[in-house]
């Protein structure tokens, strides 16, 4: 039985009883408890109704160089790290969106050298590129784009180098990162360490 | 979860009063009790210092959330009703009428027993947070050590301000000990506003942390303490304790209305749960406002937290907001409904067709309000919902929709309430018409406006409608507000009464009404202190210092529904106890007057009985 389910009954149970105490109870105070009951237990069961998402620490993407043979390896990562770690997909969208916060990523491998997206994901702020869409007034967005190289995403230079090849694959572009830039995981340096307590 | 790592709070009250025998028993139980329990630490934590321990079968994250929570709420409740009794203090003493002053007292005589057990939670929750997040703390504490400094003397300050004030409430009655009692109660506030404000700096700091790499201690301080979210999370909180104050009070009116046995009873009850109704009503209408004011904050501050908090994997968490502001204000508007229909003899048939109105207007926003639009969090996420936006329903709900119904929503029920004070009284004044036309003209073309630039806002880069459209709703709502009710009290000071208002006669249902308002507040208080530390995500201070515990993740929804519904029930009944324990003793002294063929003004009522009572 899934925790869902679980929840789902003993909120059942909470409003049963909420509903039991209403009924068959006079004692003022507890049937204002039994009222209370029945609240909480519809709200728990709302809430229990919508899409259960729990938010998962970001996966470690593993750079088992003797695994990444191709660029379409990088590639594969890259598209993961897209949507978790990266957080990319919290803010751009692939595809025009007149909601996104961010400029649409569509194309954008193809639009921008791999030097210029490197350079936008970590120097964000060093120039920016309002025209980016190439039709009517340049738009300005209400987001800041972050440093992808710093906490808190804090990717590391591998996964820079991976979601730069995705990008490029997206936009249906000849990757131009090839796996033997990638470096043994320990021999990064990209990623700002996490600040400790010490 | 919860800002856990901001709370060593209270444990310096705890010595004071009722407080210290407590102290004491924590203090033995902490020391003697953790080996018996068999706290697991982490392995990591074995060769460089622990940074974790767990609380096997129940979670130490479990267990830390209620009390976290139960602290929190039991705080607001204490810092939100000094505020209340305060105000009524000064409403009795402008308007010369007793029962608000005894209303005041009696509010504050419970200061005594829940400031002893929300000092108690903080100790329990300063003592688990020092056992379970030891490295966390650690870290805190030697950020904030200058801070811990401030509280305990603010602390010390508000225990002897609050012992004079309540101590003093009879001594102080007439003249200038007036004043002076009032003057006491101004600085109580003072010092529970920067005593709430400072741990506010911890646990905002975990949220948006500031951090010096070089500097003094005081300035390395000073510089986490002003972070980008303190001061909207320190007005906002200000607020929601007000509303909190209220909407209890009115609660606890509500059951006392419902058991009530006399008709003298019942009129009483019945005017202190219009009190707290209005108290609450009052704080809930900047509320909104203030929590705009936040998310601005934390979107530039961060716009992944920003956007992981309205879009991201808590987006459905705003829908279930949305529902519980909604029913708040429809249970508040009902509320004032009830009052016009049952209080004012005549007036059902006069106002009926507005009060529908409102109820339909409301109805709509909440409909709008609480529906879902981007909320893709995940590719799972899109499957289920079949797309990235709402199929049906996307249009309403975008931002400028949800920001023209909240702010609609607020002007229903200000109306709600200025059709309530005017009711059953009839303006004399020579200006009464121009002045009428020109509020219909102001509530009009305000709501005009307000959907204008609602519906502008679609057609408009989201920067244009962020930093100018919404703020300019905003205005414009506060802008009615602030020109509506001067007008409204200056038109009614000549005004005469044409149907005397009845206490007593409201239905049961009535105070079941103000009691599901207390449970919606209190759950939404449970509902963003769970979205807010949440909104870190996987770090204990944000960017900073990263949580790597197995309780790294947020739990979803339903889940964190359970705990809130716990931490809901938990809190009422403990509210309940501290009311029943505070009372106790004007039971039996009433008992005693009873039998003695006193005047029934020395019952037990809470708040001095009905003005009847007072005149006589």
């Amino acid at each position: 039985m899934s925790e869902v389910v679980v929840l789902q009954m003993i909120g059942l149970v909470v409003i049963g009883l909420g509903v039991s105490i209403l009924l068959f109870i006079e004692a003022r105070f507890v049937r204002v408890v039994g009222f209370v009951m029945i609240v909480l237990g519809l709200f728990s069961m709302t809430a229990l109704g919508v899409p259960q998402m729990a938010s998962l620490p970001p996966a470690e993407e593993k750079f088992d160089v003797a695994n990444i043979k191709t660029a379409n390896d990088m590639a594969a990562i890259g598209q993961k790290i897209f949507f978790s770690k990266g957080q990319c997909a919290l803010c751009h969208s692939i595809g025009p969106s007149e909601s996104a916060r961010c400029p649409d990523l569509k194309g954008i491998g193809a639009k921008l050298t791999r030097e210029f997206i490197y350079e936008s994901l970590t120097q964000p702020q060093a120039y920016i590129y309002q025209d980016y869409r190439h039709e009517g007034p340049p738009k300005e967005y209400p987001a800041r784009m972050p440093y992808i190289n710093k906490n808190p995403i804090g990717l590391s230079n591998n996964e820079i180098l991976s979601v730069i090849a995705f990008l490029q694959q997206m936009s249906g572009e000849p990757i131009t990162v090839s796996p033997s830039e990638i470096t043994q995981p320990t021999q990064t340096a990209a990623v700002i360490p996490v600040a400790h307590a010490q | 979860m919860l800002n856990h790592g901001g709370h060593p709070r209270r444990i310096a009250s705890t010595g004071q009063g009722r407080g210290s025998w407590l102290a004491g028993l924590l203090v033995f139980l902490a020391f003697a009790g953790a080996p018996l329990l068999g706290l697991a630490q982490d392995a990591a934590g074995q060769a460089g210092g622990v940074a974790y321990r767990d609380l096997p079968a129940v979670g130490s994250r479990n267990i830390v959330w209620v009390i976290a929570q139960l602290h929190l709420l039991l705080a607001g409740f204490v810092l939100g009703v000094p505020i209340f009794a305060w105000i009524c203090e000064i409403v009795g003493w402008k308007t010369g009428e007793k029962r608000y002053d005894k209303l005041a007292k009696e509010f504050t005589k419970l200061l005594t027993s829940s400031y002893a057990t929300t000092a108690l939670f903080g100790g329990i929750l300063l003592f688990m947070l020092i056992g379970f997040y030891p490295k966390l703390m650690s870290y805190l504490a030697d950020i904030f050590f200058p801070s811990f400094v401030v509280y305990c003397i603010l602390f010390l300050l508000e225990t002897a301000t609050l012992y004079l004030y309540w101590y003093g409430w009879d001594a102080m009655q007439e003249g200038g000990k007036k004043k002076l009692h009032l003057i006491l109660g101004f600085f109580l506030n003072v010092f529970a506003f920067f005593i709430m404000i400072v741990p506010n700096s911890w646990a905002t700091f975990q949220a948006s942390p500031v951090v010096l790499a070089e500097g003094s201690d005081m300035a390395r301080a000073w510089a986490a303490t002003w972070n980008p979210t303190w001061w909207p999370v320190n007005i906002h909180r200000l607020i929601a304790n007000v509303v909190l104050g209220g909407y209890i009070c009115g609660a606890y009116a509500g059951i006392r209305y419902l058991s009530a046995k006399t008709a003298e009873e019942r009129e009483h009850y019945d005017w202190m749960g219009y009190v707290g109704n209005f108290i609450g009503v009052f704080g809930l209408l900047p509320l909104p406002f203030a929590g705009y004011w936040l998310m601005r904050e934390i979107y530039q501050y961060n716009q992944q937290m920003g956007i992981t908090l309205m879009g991201g994997f808590l987006s459905w968490l705003f829908i279930l907001q949305a529902m519980l502001i909604g029913v708040l204000f429809l249970g508040s508007n009902y509320y004032f409904w009830m009052g016009i229909t049952h209080r004012i003899p005549g007036s059902e048939a006069k106002y009926r067709k507005p009060i529908m109105s409102m109820l339909v207007i409301l109805l709509l926003c909440l409909g709008v309000w609480m529906t879902p639009h981007s909320l893709v969090a995940s590719l799972e996420e899109a499957r289920k919902m079949g797309g990235t936006h709402h199929p049906l329903l996307g249009v309403f709900g975008v931002m400028s929709a949800k920001m023209t119904v909240a702010n609609l929503m607020i002007l229903v029920t200000f109306m709600s309430f200025i059709m309530y004070w005017r009711a059953g009284k009839e303006e004399t004044a020579g200006w009464a018409k121009v002045a009428k036309a020109i509020m219909s003209g102001v509530l009009g073309v305000a709501a005009i406006v307000v959907i204008v630039l609602g519906v502008w806002g679609y057609f408009v880069p989201a920067i244009i409608r962020i930093n100018y459209f919404s703020v300019a709703q905003v205005l414009i709502v506060l802008f009615v507000m602030l020109t509506i009710t001067p007008l409204t009290a200056l038109l009614l000071r000549s005004a005469k009464t044409t149907t005397e208002m009845v206490w007593g006669k409201m239905p049961p249902r009535a105070g079941y009404a103000l009691v599901l308002n207390a449970v919606m507040v209190i759950l939404l208080m449970t509902l963003m202190g769970y979205a807010r530390s949440s909104s870190r995500v996987h770090w204990h201070i944000y960017g900073v210092m990263r949580d790597s515990s197995q309780y790294a993740f947020s739990p979803a929804l339903g889940y964190a529904a359970a705990f809130m519904s716990l931490c809901t029930f938990l809190f009422c009944m403990l509210v309940a106890f501290i009311f029943w324990v505070a009372t106790m003793g004007d039971k039996a002294k009433a008992g005693e007057s009873g039998g003695k063929g006193k005047l029934p003004g020395a019952m037990p009522a809470m708040a001095g009985g009905s003005q009847q009572l007072d005149e006589k």
